[in-house]
């Protein structure tokens, strides 16, 4: 019986109704001397149980302890009334398994009841919805930041250029300058000197412009900053929330329950907080010294 | 500096930093670059074309660089071929196993342009490339 974790009207999922359904349905012992154990019926029926599932939970537990009326459904044990002995024996056998199942069935009760009196079925659930959204905001980042570096790489592309022609002129003019101080030039050279040099100061003039432009361009890219720090913080806030439900949960569950480390293995991408690890790096002269020590 | 016509690839999942080493490796002179977004198309780009210079990030979908260098030094011809790896990986597991798969180098981010140069200038020496005696 697979189906998607629903839950019904009385908050129970339809898997439990199952689970009980299939305790039920299993074959009573008939005449059954041996005392099983009486089912602990909870007796916290308030709880936001349905009635329905209770009083099955009930019938099941009383069908273990009266003398049972052989169900319709057959079993393991086909009643043959004449061979005594062979069927207290196979009686025996199936008691054995229906109180293993029964004892199961008590215990998924109970965990069921601890995670509906804490409150937590419901936390999960929103915990679960909260996920998509979580998703969606981290995109957002991504997006932002790589518009950003996009646009700072663009204004650096064309930035670039720009100062470096003006570099180069200023070259190519401070060289001829230093021939004229060294009266080298003709006079008619030293007038197309000084046109070009007349013409370059305008260039800077004009190149100093576009490149502040750029510059103002490059620091408004920055303004990504602001709105990814608002998506992280509340990125971050739910992973908190998260975190600590699931803590909580997994305590009440499964309270000796051993932690044990996950091996994360080569892919971890950067690291974010160095302190207390010895086995990270923290800077390319570490890497080098390593490597040194190594011998590469 | 060696020959700067001498072609590189750079491997990286994200553009941006593809555009940076692009950028680097102009200023410093070298600008045939050609750039991969995973170790597989790395791989199919070396073995459709010439190559000198392999820069390749570690953290990468469909081949990661550690694989993409392994499978360098076991390809017969493309085994000769320096390979940087340039990552954000910092433990010191990741930098003894990047240096026994065979990396010429190593560079961890973030890091900057004088890295980039000091460790391509070490590689070149090594090669026996460098124009700097």
């Amino acid at each position: 019986m697979v189906k998607k974790a629903k839950f019904d009207e009385s908050g129970d999922s339809d898997d439990l109704q199952a689970l009980f359904d299939s305790i039920a349905s299993t074959p009573a012992v008939s005449a059954a001397p041996a005392p099983a154990p009486v089912a602990a019926a909870p007796a916290a029926s308030d709880a936001g149980d349905n009635d329905d599932l209770q009083a099955l939970f009930d019938s099941v537990a009383a069908e273990f302890t009266a003398p049972a009326v052989p169900t319709p459904k057959p079993a393991a044990a086909p009643v043959v009334a004449n061979v005594a002995p062979a069927a207290v024996a196979q009686e025996n056998d199936s008691e054995t398994i229906e109180g293993v199942f029964t004892r199961i069935g008590q215990m998924t009760r109970q965990v069921h009841d601890t995670l509906r009196q804490l409150g937590f079925d419901h936390a999960l659930q929103e915990v679960a919805e909260a996920i998509p959204d979580a998703r969606q905001r981290l995109s957002y980042i991504a997006q932002m930041t790589e518009q950003a570096a996009s646009r700072v790489l663009n204004a650096t592309d064309i930035a670039q250029p720009i100062q470096d022609r003006l570099g180069a002129d200023a070259e190519n003019l401070q060289a001829k300058w230093d021939r004229l101080f060294a009266n080298e030039l003709s006079v008619d050279e030293f007038k197309a000197l000084a046109a070009d040099t007349r013409g370059f100061i305008g260039g800077v003039a004009e190149g100093t412009r576009q490149t502040n432009a750029q510059l103002m361009e490059i620091m408004m890219a920055q303004d990504f900053q602001d709105l990814t720090g608002q998506v992280i913080k509340k990125v971050v806030d739910m992973a908190q929330t998260l975190e600590s439900q699931l803590l909580q949960v997994l305590l009440e569950i499964t309270p000796n329950e051993k932690r044990t480390d996950a091996h994360t293995g080569l892919m971890n991408g950067p690291v974010v907080n160095s302190e207390g690890r010895d086995d990270v790096v923290t800077s390319q002269e570490q890497v080098d010294d390593l490597l040194e020590s190594l011998g590469f | 500096m060696a020959d700067p016509k001498m072609r590189f690839l750079v491997v990286d999942d994200f553009s941006t930093m593809r555009r940076i080493v692009r950028n680097l490796l102009k200023e410093l002179g070298y600008t045939n670059v050609e750039e991969a977004e995973d170790g597989a198309v790395a791989l199919q780009k070396l073995n459709s074309s010439q190559f000198e210079f392999v820069v390749t990030d570690w953290n990468m979908p469909n081949m990661d660089g550690l694989t993409l260098l392994q499978t360098i030094r076991q390809t017969p011809h493309l085994k000769h071929l320096p390979v940087l790896m340039i990552t954000a990986e910092a433990k010191k597991e990741n930098i003894i196993a990047a240096a026994q798969a065979g990396a010429s180098g190593y560079i961890v981010k973030p890091f900057t342009a004088a890295t980039l140069a000091e460790k391509l200038e070490k590689i070149f020496e090594r090669l026996g490339k460098s124009a700097v005696a």
